[in-house]
């Protein structure tokens, strides 16, 4: 056994050594190729996927130079300490699949959802490929930190498990509020809310008075409907870094140009790189579809589907200068929200279908959410930036995102699997699900869930 | 004649990268087929209120729904999900017409 582990860990360490720019082709490449592709189409998947990694890079390297100047002032001129900077998820995302344990991860994450699904522990197939990489950052993180493998598979273990569960309990939630049927959201950065969410909604529940206001919020999007341009928002905050670091007006203008530049061009960069992993995606999506498909319940699906209601649009577009305000007020947040505030949609749609449409609480209960992504992140910014220097990215401070470890659930398992006795924190976190998994499903029922969720159905 | 008729498709998606790749790059397949000249542009749902208005036809990998746009939308999950595919797809050529 430890010949083996060996010799896997030599391998990897080889292929570490090379550089993320000449892994990352050869691993998307073996992937394209386990998924059957042609090898030229394989390869060429490799190649525009780096060259996203690349445009990713160089922006990252844009964004923290255009930022680290006013943030350090900020601290110097203020006290105010934002020195993490929320690069977005897609940077986040390249980084795992940068890693190189990645492709025993997606066979890993494969092989449990379809046990699970033989087992009928869950009714979802998941075979959207690309969103994996909320799940495997967990393992990554942890490989990186403690160099142990079988803790990087467990910790990936775990999120799948988990993430294949809240995705089953939620279902009738996008059945019934989004009215899109026989689909379920794997997306962890859409699911991991509901930690915090469900029972904080519970409490409002049983609280009078507060359970009954439901203030009807019109013309958001006519108002402020600007924030959701993620140039113009940043532009707005670049500026309003720079002039809370006294700096003059010209060099507040160019970091107020510069943080819109890197906010418009993030989103060609990572589509470039989706670009080359879709083949994949699809690929592995109809090898598994045509074995397993046809027998199931739900197919997993992008959350992307169900972030178009505009009652998630109006909650988001509340929560980004909320979440803003939030970063600047939190004792102890270091984390300064820029490239993810684009994505707030993701983080707060399943608390809107949650609440039934009822903006009015789903702000309520996202705010204490969004502080937990604030935390999570500051968190776990020096181990992310550890990570992405190891890859390949280079910049000065350090970076965060509003995925990977901040998210609630990726937090659990990643700080469950790094401390200072895993084996006993992992058997705890176990217990704990069994016992949240026992609750849900014995307890509650899946027919009380159903019921819930349809007394929120919308015209 | 090629630009002339040159059709301009706006697909959203929840982050204008994912989902939105996979149904334009289909779309834009299914239309070279049946000899539709169209040009596909991605972006998050969030900005159609905005942006829908310059294009030919918009069409959301989710459930979208906003009284102010007045260029028709068409939801194509079923792109994503495999299931009515080509109905959709259909759908798609026949609203350039």
């Amino acid at each position: 056994m430890d010949v083996i582990v060996n010799g896997i860990y030599a391998a990897f360490q080889a292929i570490l050594s090379a550089g993320a720019y000449v892994m990352l082709p050869l691993i998307i490449t073996i992937l394209g190729l386990i998924f059957r592709l042609k090898f030229s189409r394989a390869f060429r998947c490799g190649i525009t996927i780096t060259c996203g990694f690349v445009g990713i890079n160089l922006l990252v390297n844009l964004l923290k130079t255009a930022v680290t100047p006013a943030a350090s002032a900020m601290v110097s001129n203020i006290g105010l300490n934002l020195e993490v900077t929320d690069v977005g998820w897609g940077a986040i995302s390249s980084i795992t699949w940068a890693s190189p344990i990645v492709g025993f991860l997606v066979f890993e994450i494969l092989g449990i959802n379809i046990l699970m699904f033989i087992l009928k522990a869950t009714n979802t197939m998941d075979v959207d490929i690309w969103n994996y990489h909320h799940m495997m950052i967990a393992g990554i993180l942890v490989f990186f930190v403690t160099n142990n493998f079988v803790l990087a598979l467990i910790a990936t273990a775990l999120m799948a498990v988990i993430s294949f569960k809240l995705c089953d309990w939620t279902q009738p939630l996008v059945e019934n509020f989004f009215g899109i049927p026989d689909v379920s959201l794997p997306t962890v950065s859409y699911l991991s809310s509901i930690i915090i969410a469900a029972p904080l909604n519970w409490v409002i529940d049983r609280i009078p008075g507060l359970r009954d206001v439901n203030i009807n919020i019109k013309n958001v999007q006519k108002r402020i409907g600007f924030l959701g341009d993620p140039m113009i928002l940043g532009f707005i905050l670049g500026v309003a870094m720079g002039v809370l670091a006294w700096m003059p007006w010209d060099k507040a203008f160019l970091t107020g140009v510069n943080v819109a530049a890197v906010m418009a061009l993030m989103p060609k960069m990572t589509a470039m790189f989706v670009e080359g992993l879709m083949p994949i995606s699809q690929a592995a999506q109809d090898m598994a579809s045509k074995r397993f498909g046809g027998r199931a319940l739900s197919i997993g699906l992008d959350a992307a589907v169900v972030v178009g209601n505009s009652d998630v649009i109006t909650t988001a577009l509340i929560m980004i200068p909320v979440t803003i305000l939030l970063a600047f007020i939190l004792p102890g947040n270091r984390m300064m929200p820029l490239a993810d505030l684009a994505v707030v949609t993701f983080r707060v749609a399943i608390i809107v279908a949650l609440c039934r449409g009822n903006v009015f609480r789903s702000i309520l209960v996202s705010i204490p959410v969004m502080a937990a992504i604030l935390y999570a992140g500051t968190a776990a910014a020096p181990y992310l930036t550890a990570l992405a220097t190891s890859t390949g990215l280079q910049f000065d401070g350090e970076i965060a995102s509003m995925a990977g470890p901040s998210l609630t659930q990726t937090a659990i398992v990643f700080w469950s699997c790094i401390s200072a006795n895993p084996w006993l924190a992992i058997v705890i976190l176990i217990a704990v699900f069994a016992l949240v998994w026992y609750v849900v499903e014995k307890k509650i029922g899946m027919e009380k869930i159903q019921a819930y969720a349809s007394q929120g159905q919308q015209a | 004649m090629k630009g002339k008729n040159m059709k301009r498709i706006l697909v959203a998606c929840g982050n204008g990268v994912a989902t939105s790749t996979v149904v334009a790059s289909k779309i834009r397949d299914y239309c070279k087929d049946k000899g539709v000249d169209v040009k596909t542009k991605q972006c998050r749902m969030i900005e159609l209120h905005d942006k829908a208005d310059d294009y030919d036809l918009v069409v959301t990998t989710g459930k979208f729904n906003d009284p102010d746009i007045k260029t028709p939308c068409i939801m194509g999950i079923s792109l994503l999900t495999g299931i009515g595919q080509d109905k959709t797809l259909q759908q798609i050529v026949d609203a350039l017409k």
